[in-house]
């Protein structure tokens, strides 16, 4: 080692040309890749309603296909339509962490444990050509037994009637609770009808087998295997969402005509 | 009688330069398990226990016996009285095992034959399977190392039939098995050098595997189709008044007269196997009372906080030592000479960590009911430990009496 | 290692000297993203590019770095290039970056490229440390493949996402070990295949740190 590459000086001229360097790459990287990047993150969650709606056709390009669906804003405190910010880039799980934009759960009515709860959602709406509505997207979430289940549910023009639920993002236990994913447990759903005659919510994860023949059979469905907890958090978070805490009133503002 | 003379016979072929010499870990096993060894374990079996193996193998064989039986009583008793009570059930059962039973027995839950025989259907093909496919690992890595099959497999093999699901298919016993031979015991060095029980540690890799047939309700009894909830999970949904409230009392958990896994079910059973290994010494007492002191601190702790979620909190010790899986595992394994702490301190030690971790599992997990072969597979990894801490103080503590 | 030929920096790594099962490095994103052979590919061929570019670089200025911030050097360049393969998973293989999550950032601290560029990239020259990053990132490919193709196949029933044994709950035949799914398989894989490899090649046998006395056998005949 020759004492010149020791010196201070060089020591610092190296340091900084290799930073200059470094810095210059990442830099060119990030911002170069950034529109395909959002684009990406974007067409994820279009794919992910799209498929819970039962909408999803593969090889059509998801942007394409995502042009039926319209994201509108909801105040979950008035449950109304709002137009406070873009529902396009809201992201109510930040939201939800801020004092600013979410208000901390009463523990009494938090069955979803969810803790806060953000005052807006973006909810994803289908309509047909008259303008009638043909499903209803609503984001869901709830704790299970390990995780946070985050998942859409749609709904039916009668805003009672399941067409699909999914969940995009949890860490159950793979085989017991991570079963939520499997699509024959999630193929039941569709069909189910959320709400009873008067219009409060009846639908239950019940234990050892749905009786078909059963007059409540179109209110309940099958537990996961071994996973009680996973299960009960799941019936839990949609119990929560679809009743006066969650988009009850917005449901019943949509039925009225007047949301 | 002709089997000496023929093991006499054959024996120069399995000697050192004979033409099976490959096989005379097989040869030794079958001889010795015939007749009383040539020679007594003499060193480091048990690295330091000098105690004949074989002997002590054996009479833990032994005391399984009144735990086997009443096991296969129990699993023949509660599938007939659901037959009797259902039959169209039992006409709809499709299986091979409902066969063999019309052929010795019929299913009526009042008779103990019956009983016996439909246990004994559930029962021996999973020890045979299990002794087999256990044995046939033993018998390879004893060939290749070129030392004898060891009697602690009987003790394995049976522990891990007798705590497993009546109802479990054969092909999982037979990897559970394997894994708790081969991963729990063999790449470690064999008996002796092993730091977990293989019996839990094949349970354990089935829970983790297979976690849908190996807990849940549909698991414990041996009817296809029936979901027949263990006391103890009962006593997670809703405490110790549900379990009453499904008119099952103390003493019938106590004798045995509840669901569960084979070897399980009755703590009298048990504590009578028990009582033998206690006064012959092969079980050390103090990590029995080490469990039960743990056990019985810690739920009294629980009870004291109490919760208004969680039921489990307010189940009383005696509860947690009649359900599930406590006393089979407080006197069959967490007893284990091997795995367990060697140093007597050491043993009061690790047996109030397999009675707290057993309570705390139960009581705060959510996620599984059961928590005594966790619990002790947790104690398992801490003995060495336990020992090492032990053996320091006692030399601090001698060193200490020297100055002065 | 001054005079290796080039065939030897490449394959060395992958049997004779692999970095996982011989040196026990960079187990823990073997334990996190083998679940699934896509992703591990994915992983596989980040890992190997960033090494063998680090290396290269990192070669390539090691006249030149003043021993005193030599570490932060090598760091620099490595977390740089991290970054960069980092953004362009985002962009290119969203799915597979988002399954992999923070484990391409944590490339950063895998063992196995800090340990080729201060072990082997400060002393060669560029083409040579090039190799010898390649040679490296095929050695834990190696590993994580095996690891990944078992947790797949036997843990979900498919390889590539492709059904391979029809599992029970889409009406196949097949049970999956849920086991599998869950990272501490990957130890009892890579344990077994560390075991398979010193069997074959015994040389990579550790010296046994005791001996046990002799047993029953050994005293009978002794006697």
């Amino acid at each position: 080692m020759s004492s010149k590459k020791e010196s201070v000086l060089r020591t610092l001229t190296v340091a900084l040309l290799v930073c200059l360097v470094c810095s210059v790459v990442v830099s060119a990287a990030a911002v170069a890749l950034k529109p395909v990047q959002i684009t990406n993150q974007l067409q994820d969650k279009q794919r992910n309603i799209l498929q819970i709606a039962g909408l999803y056709k593969e090889g059509v390009s998801v942007q394409e296909q995502f042009k039926q669906v319209t994201p509108r804003l909801v105040d979950l405190r008035t449950g109304e339509f709002s137009d406070a910010t873009d529902p396009l880039t809201y992201d109510q799980q930040k939201a939800s962490k801020v004092p600013e934009t979410s208000q901390r759960m009463d523990p009494k009515v938090d069955i979803a444990s969810i803790r806060r709860q953000a005052y807006y959602s973006t909810v994803y709406v289908v309509e047909d050509e008259q303008g009638e509505i043909e499903t209803v997207i609503l984001p869901i979430h709830g704790y299970g037994l390990w995780s946070t289940l985050y998942g859409f549910m749609a709904l039916e023009s009668d805003l009672k009637t399941v067409v699909g639920l999914g969940f995009y993002q949890h860490a159950e236990t793979p085989g017991l609770g991570g079963e939520v994913d499997n699509p024959s447990w999630k193929k039941q759903w569709t069909g189910k009808v959320v709400y009873d005659e008067s219009g409060d919510v009846d639908i239950s994860v019940i234990k050892g087998g749905v009786d078909n023949n059963s007059p409540n059979a179109e209110h309940q469905v099958d537990a996961l295997a071994g996973a009680t907890l996973t299960s009960r958090g799941v019936e839990n978070l949609v119990r929560f969402w679809l009743g006066k805490d969650g988009f009850g009133e917005f449901l019943d503002h949509l039925r009225a005509g007047e949301a | 009688m002709g089997v000496r003379a023929f093991l006499d016979k054959i024996e120069h072929n399995f000697e050192k330069g004979g033409k099976h010499e490959k096989w005379y870990a097989l040869y030794e096993a079958v001889d010795t398990f015939f007749y009383r060894p040539g020679s007594v374990t003499k060193t480091t079996a048990h690295v330091r226990d000098g105690l004949d193996l074989k002997r002590m193998m054996i009479t833990v064989w032994l005391c399984t016996f009144p735990v086997i039986f009443y096991g296969m009583y129990n699993i023949g008793y509660q599938a007939n009285s659901i037959y009797a009570a259902n039959a169209d059930m039992l006409a709809a059962q499709d299986n091979w095992r409902i066969a063999l039973i019309s052929l010795f027995a019929g299913f009526n839950p009042e008779s103990l034959w019956d009983n016996l025989v439909h246990g004994a259907a559930y029962f021996l093909p999973v020890y045979a399977v299990t002794f087999l496919v256990g044995g046939f690992w033993e018998v390879i890595f004893a060939s290749v190392r070129k030392h004898e099959v060891n009697e602690g497999f009987f003790v394995t093999s049976i522990l891990f039939a007798l705590i497993v699901p009546p109802s479990i298919p054969l092909w999982q016993v037979a990897l559970g098995i394997s894994f708790g031979v081969v991963i729990g015991k063999e790449v470690f060095g064999g008996t002796g050098k092993n730091f977990l029980n293989p019996a839990l540690t094949g349970r354990a890799f089935l829970f983790f595997a297979y976690p849908a047939q190996m807990s849940g309700d549909a698991v414990w009894t041996a009817v296809d189709g029936f979901a027949g909830a263990t006391a103890l999970s009962m006593a997670a949904s809703g405490g110790i008044d549900q379990v009453v409230a499904q008119g099952i009392t103390w003493w019938d958990a106590f004798y045995g007269n509840i669901q569960g896994s084979m070897g399980e079910v009755s703590t009298l059973a048990i504590f009578i196997g028990g009582a033998v290994l206690l006064t012959t010494k092969i079980a050390n007492w103090r990590i029995v009372a080490g469990v039960m002191i743990g056990m019985i601190a810690t739920s009294l702790l629980f009870n004291s906080i109490g919760s208004e979620t969680n039921p489990m909190f307010s189940v009383p010790w005696y509860w947690h030592m009649v359900v599930g899986g406590f006393a089979f595992g407080m006197i069959f394994m967490a007893t284990d000479p091997v795995s367990a702490s060697m140093t007597n301190t050491g043993k009061w030690l690790f047996g109030a960590l397999i009675g707290l971790m057993v309570i705390l599992i139960r009581v705060v997990n959510p996620a599984f009911p059961e928590g005594m072969m966790l619990a002790i597979l947790f104690a398992n990894l801490f003995a060495p430990l336990i020992d090492h801490f032990v053996v320091q103080a006692n030399i601090k503590r001698r060193l200490a009496r020297n100055v002065q | 290692m001054a005079n290796a030929s080039a065939k030897q920096v490449l394959f060395d790594p992958i049997f004779s000297n692999n970095p996982i099962a011989l040196q026990i490095l960079g187990i823990c994103s073997a334990l996190a993203v083998t679940t699934s052979l896509n992703v591990t590919l994915v992983m596989c061929i980040a890992l190997t590019s960033v090494t063998a570019l680090s290396n290269f670089f990192i070669s390539v200025v090691r006249n030149q770095i003043p021993s005193s911030i030599r570490m932060i050097v090598q760091m620099v360049i490595i977390a740089s290039l991290v970054i960069v393969v980092d953004q362009v998973l985002k962009a290119y293989a969203y799915g597979i970056s988002k399954q992999l999550s923070v484990f391409v950032g944590l490339i950063i601290t895998n063992c196995i490229v800090m340990g080729r560029a201060e072990a082997f990239a400060m002393q060669n020259p560029p083409h040579m440390s090039f190799l010898d990053g390649i040679g490296n990132g095929l050695g834990y490919s190696f590993i994580l493949i095996c690891v990944a193709t078992v947790r797949e196949l036997l843990g979900a029933g498919s390889l590539f996402g492709i059904e391979i044994l029809p599992v029970v709950s889409a009406g196949g035949w097949y049970q999956p070990n849920g086991l599998l799914l869950l990272p501490p398989s990957a130890f009892f894989i890579i344990g077994l295949l560390i075991w398979g490899l010193r069997s074959w090649k015994t040389d990579q046998v550790e010296a046994a740190e005791f001996k046990m006395a002799p047993q029953t056998r050994a005293m009978k005949e002794a006697m």
